[in-house]
């Protein structure tokens, strides 16, 4: 290692057994402002990506509100709570929050928060474009929100196909609005991508080579590599659908060239791999649960990591098996066909290997781990029928049904939100510092699994029964009522399960058992550092030996000291062997990233009403950009003479 | 809880470092791989969109003029010379030289975005004639939105650079902005091929 080896005679001091050196640490790692300035300007990123979390949330019970509503309508035949074009708005609001503004924000939110603090890292790498990323994704949470209660809410589906989202067929701001939500998501979502993946390669305690990296890093790696791959294809699609809109562009648009099926391309060679970015970070996080609650390292390691990849890989192969009832040669088809079964396998691997070390290990049933339990049965039955429509012939019979309806439920709440439950069990003591109740977490754990299971089953037979989806009411010859009622109770199962879920976090909050620093006896080096973790997270830097991290059999816990205490920095270290390589300082907190965020986000506003907006904001960003970059006087690293 | 026993001291290391070594180039790897995908699905479209056309440019609109896009290519070649020269004395920490560097380069760079509109009209179609126009547009609309965030940025560090606020950290970030330039010019080049000569082959 290129850090100086000690010599056994002089042993040092580590920094939190020096109580000036931590008051010093605490001093310069705290946010310089209180109140609400503190608040506007920190770029701590744990309590950023809190905000991300709670926000991100939010969206969901918005997003669970928009689907409540659309099964009160469906609950009985020719319902008129909400007429057509206000279903539309929620079935379209609806999924655009779902995909858009929760379930990737809150993934990448929960890696802004648990990979540096897993990989023993003190910050992200660039504390101030997380502030900006989260301030970006904010404005377009209440873009959205805002213009559906000004009856301009997007009508158009989450997918926004054209030629119905073009000029021709959505008159008004609807369709503007899509494009430009996409837009504040999607530059997030990049900007959460990067932090992820710097952090992960360039800031590892020492020691954590490649193979020691925990299996819920390694997720978020992949997933964010996904990102940085998928994201510009519909954020450059996006454009090009308010470019067609506003400016005349003809892209879409049959009659002078422009073609439809490039919009779904676009769309879906996005929208596909967004699938995927959803599910792996819940791979990794059934990965950490099922390591602590069975007591035992994770069996088959490498195979782990390689079907994270592979499924990573594989997910850019699918997107065409969205398109199946489009005119597309019947060769490629079956090519998509293949890829779509093939994909299996590296989940299939997961599957087994978690099955194996739950086998083998002593497992504890604590509510974390019922979720995981609970995503086996529930990701399972999705995935099977996510097999049957990979099938040309029998995916045109069910295209567009509530068969596909139901498959993608059972995906995405079994492959996402099941081990989200579970992981917000798992790490609320770290984050909070007090432990959820594992009586109310049982009760919301069961009202979940069956209120999933009541709402969703039933669709399967719903759309073999013909019933297609989007559809805002049906007659009751169809004889659809019953199995819709069942639907709708089972929706009313799921909104106790997540009632209960926010009484067990108010009361945890007030009274919930103090947690420690490592409640479960976990092995990552989060549980390492005091729960919640101070605002420098590691005064000492942990050294990492061997995979076991904290289950190591050690009578003490090494540790590197020397970075500095009067200026916040990070160690970085070598990308495959993480031996010390250099200090970096990171910027002090900064009111820029969220200037820079208002700017962008009037860019992008203003956009969908005139194309100048979007000159005008970026005029006004540009000053923003070089107040940010400039560099502070009294508190900066050395002058250029001192270094050399 | 274990006592913590120090093995290591860290205080010895760098805390200025230069390319792979430091985050931020790692940072402006993944924002050029974004940025270089966004050019790849512009050129995507502006091909996938050819199949709708007998020809390409359509019957009726001519062939893209050649005269201010090549000598823009060759502009844009030499504007390499001097970010060559600013990366070299940035890692020496020399500011003068990187600065008077910095300065060439930024005038070179003005002159491109003034070639650049002149060669919008070279193009000789519009975004709103057809599916053609608006694709070629959008390929060297988007590539320009990369321009003149590059001559911003190289504005900002020769401000900073000018009025003594250079630190050992900025130079190493200009060394990342000159491995952006040549991103750029890079990914220009098969563009100019895309839509200035593969008209004339097809």
């Amino acid at each position: 290692m290129s850090a100086a080896p000690l010599p056994d005679s002089a042993p040092l001091t580590p920094l939190s057994a020096d109580p000036d050196a931590m008051a010093e640490l605490e001093r310069t790692w705290r946010s310089s402002h209180t109140g609400l300035w503190g608040w506007l300007t920190t770029t701590d990123n744990k309590r950023i990506a809190k905000r991300y979390i709670i926000t991100a949330f939010m969206m969901f019970l918005l997003g669970g509100i928009d689907a409540a509503m659309m099964r009160l309508q469906l609950s009985r035949p020719e319902n008129h709570i909400l007429g057509p074009d206000l279903y539309n708005q929620f079935f379209s609001t609806h999924g655009t929050t779902m995909m858009f503004l929760f379930a990737v924000p809150m993934m990448t939110a929960m890696g802004l928060y648990f990979v540096p603090l897993m990989v023993g890292s003190r910050e992200v790498a660039f504390p101030r474009l997380n502030a900006f990323g989260y301030y970006t994704y904010l404005i377009g949470c209440v873009f959205l929100y805002v213009e559906f209660l000004m009856n301009t809410g997007i009508d158009v589906g989450w997918f926004a196909y054209v030629p119905l989202a073009g000029p021709q067929f959505s008159a008004g701001k609807r369709a503007d609005v899509w494009a430009q939500t996409v837009t504040f998501t999607e530059i997030a979502g990049i900007i959460a991508a990067i932090q992820i993946i710097v952090t992960a390669f360039k800031q590892r305690a020492p020691g954590m080579s490649l193979d020691r990296i925990p299996l819920f890093v390694w997720s978020m790696v992949v997933v964010s590599v996904m990102i940085i791959f998928a994201m510009p294809w519909v954020a450059v699609g996006s454009q090009f659908l308010a470019m067609d809109r506003a400016i005349d562009t003809h892209l879409f648009n049959p009659a002078e060239g422009g073609d439809a099926i490039l919009w779904q391309h676009l769309f879906w060679f996005f929208g596909h791999p967004e699938v995927y970015i959803i599910f792996i970070p819940g791979l990794g996080m059934i990965s950490s649960i099922v390591t602590t609650f069975a007591r035992r390292q994770i069996f088959g390691y490498a195979a782990m990591v390689l079907s994270l990849v592979a499924t990573g890989v594989l997910a850019f192969g699918l997107w065409v098996h969205h398109m199946f009832a489009t005119p597309l040669p019947q060769l490629g088809e079956s090519f998509f066909t293949a890829a779509s079964v093939t994909i299996a396998i590296p989940s299939g691997v997961q599957i087994f290997c978690w099955i194996a070390t739950m086998w083998t290990g002593r497992v504890r049933l604590a509510t974390p781990m019922l979720f995981v339990l609970g995503f086996f049965i529930v990701f399972i039955i999705g995935g099977l029928t996510g097999v049957m429509v990979a099938s040309v012939p029998f995916d045109l019979q069910v295209h567009d049904t509530y068969f596909v309806v139901a498959h993608f439920h059972y995906v995405l709440l079994g492959g996402a939100v099941f081990p989200l439950f579970g992981a917000f069990y798992y790490w609320f003591p770290k984050v909070t510092g007090r432990m959820l109740s594992e009586t109310l977490g049982k009760w919301q754990f069961w009202l979940f699994l069956i209120g999933v299971n009541v709402t969703f089953f039933p669709m399967h037979i719903l759309g073999l029964q013909g019933m297609t989806r989007r559809i805002y009411t049906y007659l009751a010859a169809t004889g659809w009522g019953t199995l819709n009622l069942v639907a709708s109770i089972g929706a009313i199962v799921i909104a106790s399960s997540v009632i209960v879920f926010l009484v067990n976090v108010v009361a945890s909050l007030r009274s919930g058992a103090i947690a420690g620093n490592n409640p479960w006896d976990s092995d990552t080096l989060e549980w390492a550092t005091t729960s919640p973790p101070g605002p420098c997270s590691f005064p000492d830097i942990p050294v990492v030996t061997s995979r076991d991290g904290l289950w190591e059999r050690r009578d003490d816990v090494p540790v590197m000291t020397g970075l500095r205490t009067d200026r916040r920095e990070v160690l970085v270290t070598t990308l495959h062997e993480a031996e010390p390589e250099s200090r970096h300082m990171l910027p002090s907190d900064s009111i820029w990233p969220l200037l820079l965020a208002l700017a962008v986000g009037g860019a992008f506003i203003g956009a969908v009403y005139t194309p100048i907006g979007l000159v005008i904001g970026t005029i006004v960003a540009l000053p923003i950009a070089l107040g940010w970059a400039w560099p502070k006087a009294p508190t900066g690293p050395e002058m250029v003479d001192d270094v050399r | 809880m274990k006592p913590v026993r120090v093995v290591a001291d860290v205080s010895q290391l760098p805390d200025v470092t230069f390319g792979p070594r430091s985050t931020t180039w790692w940072g402006t790897i993944g924002f050029m791989v974004t940025e270089g995908l966004t050019l790849v699905i512009c050129a995507f479209a502006y091909l996938y969109l050819r199949k709708n056309f007998y020809h390409y440019p359509p019957e009726g609109t001519p062939l893209p003029s050649l005269g201010v896009p090549l000598v823009q290519v060759l502009v844009m070649l030499i504007s390499i010379v001097p970010m060559v020269y600013a990366g070299r004395y940035a890692r020496r920490l020399d500011v003068d030289g990187t600065r008077a560097a910095l300065l060439i380069a930024l005038v070179i760079k003005l002159g491109i975005l003034v070639l650049r509109w002149y060669e919008f009209p070279a193009l000789n179609t519009r975004w709103n004639s057809d599916a053609y126009g608006s694709a070629a547009w959008i390929v060297m609309g988007f590539h320009t939105t990369l321009l003149i965030l590059d001559v911003a940025e190289d504005a900002g560090f020769a401000l900073i650079l000018w009025t003594g606020h250079a630190r050992a950290q900025t130079m190493s970030d200009v060394v990342d902005d000159v491995i952006y330039w040549y991103f750029t010019v890079a990914a220009w080049l098969p563009l100019f091929v895309l839509l200035f000569l593969y008209p004339r082959w097809t």
